[in-house]
């Protein structure tokens, strides 16, 4: 009899447990952005807490955030935490605690951020993310809405424009191997793009591949990496950088490899100085611009929108190609603005 | 003696075998023997010099007692202010001048703040590295500078700094061979390199030899900053570009490939040839590997475990010596 009560207790404990979590889930799913339509514009304060660094990138960000709180007349900081995901965190619990209007958040982790996210909702804080985003999107993480490129469709796009060249080329495909070099090994953002690359690989029955540690942010040990790189794997046909440094270093490195234009198709992304003198030189096929500008300024100006009206729309930014032909028109206008 | 204790009573005799070594078993056993390669080569002297002309002024800081973690900071700040001058219509080679100023400046607030205010420099350089980063973001909003709008390709100032002599050998290697000279015949040669060693060894020794230890260190520091100033121009020169990110991890890299060449983080011991060796050892060493195909995710764990060897190396021959 005991024992039945016991089990009986036991059952009903975990059931509670279960309702209890199921409850809380939706409840966290459904959490409605906090509006108020009376508070002046000038009053309003948003943070953006990134895992960025000190490069171009992220300056482009930061100058997007900026001219959207000077138009919009209101407050606007952004954290830069060099990839460091502990400090990211304490930033962003740091900024919870001034109670901003809004934070957009880089979700650079699939479970860090799911009850500090939850958390500052449920303090009734308006939490978007921007740049990056949980693999599993709104299933995976509670944030109102995300503003940014769809990373594994950015990796798939640069990948499969990369490969139609070579296939249009007559190359044989299947003993391919493609080089792919990051700064931060197991940073998301590159075991993302690096997921997009394997599915055009698939596609086009390329087996072979390698993701490379190019030792960090600083452009000397990248370009030697990857110079070593391409003179020890002379099978290499394809370079893509994951990131924006590595990116911008694949032409120097393919130059001190003793290649010549079109020998080995590179590719990656941003828009860095050396990355578009591949592309101006042929040593480059593309490059994907995430139009980072955009995630700075809408960041702001959709939490600006929630605040106001509650709007929490997802948005798209990146997945523009840049070739040869786009080169000038798109980028090298926009560029010394720093918009692109 | 014999020629054998002879040669292991050099300080960089170890650091010597084991280059040599490296040196022959990549050459044999790269595939193709591509470590040999002229095109691995020039490779390496195009960019090795970038760390090893800071690693030459940091170790032999080291040796005087001190360390600069700054470097990573005061290289790129000094970079921009060098392409600042440029954008100024400033002549480059006043500009350069400017830079290099502006290097032994930042080395000489690093010396006055340690020595006065009696701040381990580890402490006070700390601070300066994250100031001065400060600065430069704050200055150059992170963005890249673009050199060839203020500096036309094949200029002779380019070609002084990154050049090719022959159109084979990059002219970074010859200045880095340069620095390594002048600051070895400093410091094993001049009266200033025994003060430097004394300074490091027994500091109130030293002062009561009347050698002026502050100004000895504040020297050091400033040497520190100007090489800083000269890579930062240099690396600036070959990417065409200026970025920020110049020089990040060059503060713990600098004093690995100092430790590497046998000088102690206590001070006082070390050589010149040693620094030159371990600042060449440590990149031949990620060059060697990546050649002969291994995993680029372990390529760290083999560089850490050479550096931890080299000290348990070094350690081991200064007792011996001592007895």
């Amino acid at each position: 009899m005991a024992r039945k009560r016991i089990y009986l207790l036991s059952m009903t404990i975990l059931a509670g447990l279960l309702i209890g979590w199921v409850v809380s889930q939706v409840a966290l799913a459904m959490t409605p952005p906090d509006v108020n339509p009376q508070k002046p514009t000038k009053d309003m304060y948003f943070r953006l807490v990134t895992h960025g660094g000190d490069d171009p990138f992220w300056a482009v960000v930061h100058k997007g955030m900026l001219d959207a709180a000077k138009e919009l007349g209101c407050k606007a900081d952004i954290d830069l935490c060099g990839g460091d995901l502990a400090l990211q965190q304490k930033r962003f619990k740091e900024a919870v605690a001034m109670r901003p209007d809004g934070i957009a958040l880089v979700i650079n982790d699939d479970t860090a951020w799911d009850k500090a996210v939850a958390d500052a909702l449920a303090a009734g804080i308006n939490v978007i993310g921007m740049n990056n985003d949980d693999t599993k999107h709104d299933a995976g993480n509670a944030r109102l809405c995300y503003i940014g490129q769809s990373e594994r469709r950015a990796g798939l796009m640069v990948a499969t424009r990369l490969f139609e060249k070579a296939k249009k080329l007559g190359w044989n495909l299947t003993k391919a191997h493609v080089a792919m070099p990051v700064e931060v090994p197991g940073a998301m953002y590159g075991v993302v793009r690096s997921q997009g690359i394997q599915d055009a690989m698939k596609e086009y029955g390329i087996t072979s591949f390698e993701i490379i540690d190019a030792g960090g942010l600083e452009s000397s040990t990248v370009e030697s990496r990857e110079t070593s790189y391409l003179l020890a794997h002379p099978e290499t046909k394809f370079m893509i950088g994951l990131g924006g440094i590595v990116t911008d270093r694949v032409t120097d490195s393919l130059k001190a490899a003793g290649y010549k234009p079109g020998e080995i198709i590179g590719g990656g992304f941003d828009c860095a100085p050396g990355t578009l003198t591949g592309l101006k030189e042929g040593y480059m096929e593309a490059t994907i611009d995430q139009q980072q500008y955009l995630q700075g300024y809408l960041g702001v100006f959709v939490l600006y929108l929630m605040k106001k009206y509650g709007f929490a729309p997802n948005i798209d930014t990146g997945g523009y190609l840049v070739d040869k032909a786009t080169l000038a028109r798109v980028v090298e206008e926009l560029s010394p603005l720093h918009i692109r | 003696m014999g020629y054998m204790p002879k040669f292991f009573s050099y300080r960089a005799a170890n650091t010597l075998l084991v280059f040599v070594g490296l040196i022959l078993f990549f050459s044999f056993f790269t595939p193709r023997h591509v470590f040999v390669d002229p095109r691995n080569i020039t490779s390496l002297s195009k960019l090795m010099p970038d760390l090893g002309i800071v690693a030459l002024g940091v170790g032999m800081l080291m040796i005087c007692g001190e360390f600069d973690l700054s470097v990573s900071s005061v290289l790129p700040l000094c970079a921009f202010i060098f392409i600042s001058l440029l954008k100024a219509n400033i002549s480059p080679f006043f500009a350069l001048g400017i830079a290099l100023g502006s290097g032994a400046l930042l080395g000489f607030l690093n010396g006055i703040i340690t020595v006065k205010g009696r701040i381990p420099s580890f402490i006070t350089t700390l601070g300066t590295m994250m100031f001065w980063r400060g600065i430069l973001y704050v200055g150059s909003h992170m963005w890249p500078i673009g050199l060839r709008a203020y500096l036309p390709s094949g200029s002779v100032f380019e070609r002084i700094f990154v050049g090719k002599i022959g159109g084979v050998i990059p002219v970074q290697i010859v200045w880095f061979v340069a620095f390594g000279a002048v600051l070895g015949i400093i410091l094993h040669l001049h009266k200033f390199g025994n003060w430097i060693y004394a300074t490091g060894d027994n500091r109130e020794a030293a002062r009561a030899m009347g050698i002026n230890t502050d100004r000895v260190k504040i020297i050091c520091f400033m040497i520190v900053g100007v090489l800083c100033a000269f890579v930062g121009i240099l690396q600036l020169l070959r990417m065409e570009t200026f970025a920020c990110t110049q020089g990040i991890g060059f503060e713990l890299k600098a004093i690995a490939a100092s430790v590497v060449g046998g000088t102690f983080l206590m001070g006082g011991i070390g050589s010149m040839m040693g620094i030159f060796l371990g600042a060449i050892t440590i990149q031949i060493l990620e060059n060697g590997l990546i050649l002969m195909r291994v995993p680029v995710f372990g390529i760290s764990a083999f560089i850490g475990l050479a550096i931890i060897l080299f000290v348990i190396l070094n350690t081991y021959i200064e007792k011996r010596r001592a007895r």
